[in-house]
């Protein structure tokens, strides 16, 4: 399928804050209680559509524990969109969100567009960190907000669209060079989206296959 | 069913062994034996057209009286037949010798080892049969020949060399009663057969038609050294007849015959059309590695592990770590312009077909020691010829042969054998629970029965004194414990997203995922300082799956920690200088790949991260996670043989890295996109034959030796 645009997007937080699962939950719409914990990486991918343009998602889904940091910090580099997730059962996970952003800020573009997203809103009976804390971190460090569940998919698809949203917007108006891969945003082909000068490779290679063979 | 099959399953070129070997397959052996009788009758009948159920062959081209020289010595000479055959669209060269009493092996024996007595008696068999069985060719299909490089000396017989698209050369075949000609004639008539410009010597085979598809299907060609799959059963039909006719080897690996090459398509297999440097490196990789294998391949139980550098004194040798190292390839190309096409250079034998410089060299040569062999690799001057030849890989280590590496009360009287022997066939499913704890370290090889016994008596004690101390933390205690509540509600966390999938650690309440809990909880106290890092366990599953025993799980899993610290030391310290380390192999081994990934800013390798943490646990089944890590474990070639692994891989995939121009994002998804294609066998083979040619050059890429834990490798709190 062709696309107008890709956006690459990064997830982070805590280790078991339910990174992986968002992203499942998001591109296959489905819940996993069961599998592997993320080692170094994982990959996702969906189109999606802002404003009748197709999109494309590319979200690489990061392991949380501390220790890989010094690795997850390199998989930043180009990221248009980030999600930056805790679990609202865990107020550690909360705790270490400031620490997340700083990495966030300091290794990804400046322009990147940040989610702020509280997991777990199943488990109103375990919460931990309340709705308004996570409204007065976002609003005090400029991030959308938004509480999801992976488990029941509430919210899932509004944090990913919402995320694209913004940057979409943020093409719009011109703040960023989508020439300029470094910004995590590849023009693709047809769908009213750029003559295809910044198509990535990996999605020629994803656009052949879809469209030509 | 590929063509291959159909032929194979058709044909049978068969001698006794072969069958048996094709008795192994899944074939439904009704419809096996009624084939081969009608094989039998075709090949009797004069070879000619014969048509069964799975379609028509026809035998194009026959020459007696082609030999392999595996040494100058005349009486080791093998005589046999070179035979093109067509079935279908395809045609398949073989070269079947000649059995000992002098009859072509290939004329219609066609009874099972239980019928009639097999070709080579199974108490003694000699160099002789073994070579014949290693050197016979078996239908290889004419799509996976890139070349035939004729030479005419003039002195001696006139011979060929078939060199395949994967960059393995099959050894000279000598037309005892010329026909070189004549067979290239008859070639040219059943494949698209164009002269090198480079070398009017080299013939460029090609059965693909479309010249279009021709040109594109050279990019994905595999790159590395990709030994013959041939020999698989080769090594099979050895063994088999060393152990008797009775053997119905189940246990060993179907024959393979398929000919799609690893990425899995017919693409993959086409010739390469261009001289490529980049190719030859390959080759020449084969070319020496083909001289060690000489010794080698008879060698599973006759060595110990006195040769583990055979190749130190290759022209690499002696470079202080820092210097630039260099492209060990780039000297031998220029000394070997001809060998732009990836020709191989001639056989050994070549020396005793006049050419009298290197007869001197090869009467030299103490033709049976392997040290001498290995010798004649040293200095990539050496002009001498070689045998380019895939290692196959033996059977695993099963209970009998285990046996025999024990002595009366139980010590492990050879342990380098043992590790050698692990090495290259690794170890049945049954032994691993018994070897395993050996090659850990968890038991000493010196260690008599009674000894371990007394060994684990007092190891299962300790292990529920270690349990005991975070078993017994109360609950008020932990509510001042914060470390050992983060600890424990990580590791609870982990272990429910290990290997869940697995029967043996799926559902609710599983014991063993109980197990796998208590064992990490308990490792973070014994080893406080270390902790519980994520990875840890993805390495114990396996060992606790094979052990099926919590206590003997965690003292092995602590004595891999002993090797393995550092991948999980907080500051990553171990993960790095892998990592670097990695770089310096490829730099060694693949500078255009290293050039490569320098030009696209990958030289952190960081897309290799995964593959080093947890040794490639994520990126294959489970069962071949078992065989690679107790390759590994053997530590017989190196410590670190798992970065050997990695650039095998990569060197699979170089040409499809560079062509797509591959950058950071692409790259890692594409590296990670290996996980469950990566095929075991011919990757080991590959990270073998790399780790003996890089000798001691490969030595001194790798990382120090993991400092002592100290105080800034102590893992910190999460966030």
């Amino acid at each position: 399928m062709s696309y107008a645009y890709l956006f690459k997007y990064i997830i982070i937080g805590d280790t078991g804050v339910g990174k992986s699962c968002l992203l499942l939950q998001f591109t296959d719409k489905r819940f996993q209680p069961v599998h592997d914990l993320t080692i170094g990486v994982e990959f996702g991918a969906r189109m999606i559509n802002i404003e009748n343009k197709a999109i494309k998602l590319q979200i690489w889904d990061t392991a949380g524990q501390e220790s890989f940091r010094s690795i997850t910090r390199s998989y930043y580099r180009g990221a248009a969109g980030a999600l930056l997730v805790y679990d609202i059962t865990r107020r550690e996970t909360f705790n270490h969100l400031a620490s997340w952003l700083e990495d966030a800020r300091q290794h990804a573009n400046s322009n990147m567009t940040i989610m702020l997203i509280g997991n777990k809103s199943d488990l109103q009976h375990r919460r931990a960190v309340s709705t308004e804390e996570g409204e007065q971190f976002a609003k005090e460090n400029g991030l959308i907000f938004m509480e999801t569940s992976a488990k029941t998919a509430h919210n899932v698809e509004e944090a990913f669209i919402n995320t694209a949203g913004s940057i979409y917007k943020k093409i719009e108006d011109g703040v960023f060079d989508v020439s300029n891969e470094s910004y995590g945003i590849k023009v693709g082909y047809g769908s009213g989206g750029g003559a295809g000068a910044g198509l990535g490779r990996s999605d020629a290679q994803a656009s052949r296959s879809a469209c030509c063979s | 069913m590929c063509s291959a099959e159909l032929f194979l399953n058709a044909t049978c070129v068969a001698s006794s062994e072969e069958l048996k070997i094709y008795k192994k397959r899944s074939f439904e052996a009704q419809r096996q034996s009624t084939q081969h009788a009608a094989m039998a009758s075709a090949e009797s009948s004069g070879e000619q057209a014969s048509s069964g159920p799975t379609g028509t062959y026809e035998v194009v081209y026959i020459k007696d009286n082609v030999s392999v020289h595996p040494s100058p010595l005349a009486n080791e000479r093998i005589s046999g037949r070179l035979k093109l055959i067509k079935q279908g669209q395809s045609v398949f060269l073989t070269w079947i010798p000649y059995n000992q009493s002098g009859i072509a092996d290939d004329s219609g024996l066609i009874l099972s080892p239980s019928e009639g007595a097999p070709v080579t008696p199974p108490q003694a068999p000699g160099r002789k049969d073994k070579d014949r069985n290693l050197y016979t060719i078996r239908a290889v299909s004419l799509s996976e020949i890139r070349s035939i490089r004729r030479h005419t000396p003039t002195l001696g017989w006139n011979y060929i060399i078939v060199v395949l698209t994967t960059g393995l050369a099959f050894p000279p075949l000598y037309f005892h009663n010329g026909g070189v000609k004549e067979f290239l004639g008859v070639l040219k008539e059943h494949a698209l057969l164009v002269r090198s410009a480079e070398d009017a010597n080299v013939y460029l085979v090609n059965d693909i038609q479309d010249p279009l598809q021709r040109s594109l299907t050279s990019l994905d060609l595999p790159e590395a050294v990709t030994p013959v799959r041939e020999l698989e059963p080769l090594e099979e039909e050895r063994v088999s007849a060393q152990e008797g006719p009775d053997e119905g080897g189940s246990a060993l690996q179907p024959l393979v015959v398929s000919r799609r090459g690893p990425e899995g398509g017919v693409l993959d297999r086409l010739p390469q059309k261009h001289v490529d440097p980049l190719r030859d490196a390959s080759i020449h990789i084969l070319t020496q590695f083909s001289k060690v294998t000489r010794f080698v391949r008879d060698a599973t139980t006759q060595l110990s592990g006195q040769n583990d550098r055979p190749l130190a004194r290759s022209g690499m040798l002696g470079l202080p770590e820092r210097a630039p190292v260099p492209p060990p390839v780039a000297p031998a190309v220029q000394r070997q312009p001809s060998a732009g096409l990836g020709e191989a250079l001639p056989g050994r034998g070549a020396g005793d077909a006049g050419a009298g410089s290197r007869m001197e060299e090869d009467k030299d040569e103490p033709e049976l020691s392997s040290l001498g062999a290995f010798e004649l690799v040293d200095g990539l001057e050496e002009e001498s010829p070689a045998l380019v030849w895939g290692r196959p890989r033996p059977p695993p280590l099963g209970a009998e042969e285990w046996a025999t590496f024990l002595d009366s009360e139980g010590r492990v009287s050879d342990p380098a054998g043992l590790r050698k022997r692990v090495f290259h066939g690794g170890v049945e499913p049954d032994m691993r629970r018994e070897v395993w704890k050996f090659l850990l370290g968890y038991f000493p090889y010196e260690s008599t029965r009674a000894e371990r016994k007394a060994l684990q008596a007092n190891k299962a004690k300790e292990y529920e004194v270690l349990k005991g101390q975070w078993q017994s933390v109360s609950e008020d205690q932990a509510k001042k414990f914060a470390k050992f509540r983060e600890r424990k509600s990580r590791v609870d966390k982990d272990v429910v997203r290990t290997d869940r999938t697995l029967p043996f650690y799926a559902g609710d309440d599983n014991p063993n995922v109980e197990a796998l809990r208590s064992i990490l909880i308990t490792y973070s106290f014994y080893n406080f300082d270390l902790g519980y890092c994520q990875g840890m366990s993805d390495l114990l599953s396996p060992i606790l799956y094979v052990m099926d025993d919590e206590v003997d799980a965690f003292w092995c899993f602590a004595a891999l920690m002993e090797r393995m610290a550092s991948n999980f030391h907080r500051d990553q310290n171990g993960m790095h200088s892998q990592l670097l380390s990695l770089r310096k192999l490829v730099k060694l081994l693949d500078p255009p790949l290293d050039d490569y990934f320098r030009q696209v800013d990958c030289l952190n390798y960081f897309f290799c991260f995964r593959w080093i943490l947890i040794h490639f646990k994520r990126e294959f089944e489970y069962d071949n996670v078992l065989r690679l890590w107790e390759v590994l474990w053997s530590r017989y070639l190196s410590d670190h043989f798992h970065l050997y692994v990695c650039v095998a891989v990569l060197k699979r995939h170089r040409r499809k890295i560079m062509d797509e121009q591959m950058e950071f994002d692409t790259l890692l998804k594409f590296i990670n996109d290996l996980s469950g294609r990566i095929e075991l066998e011919g990757t080991l083979r590959d990270a073998e034959a790399l780790c003996r040619y890089a000798g001691d050059a490969g030595v001194a890429c790798m990382p120090p030796a993991p400092p002592p834990t100290d105080e800034t490798q102590i893992e910190g709190p999460e966030g």
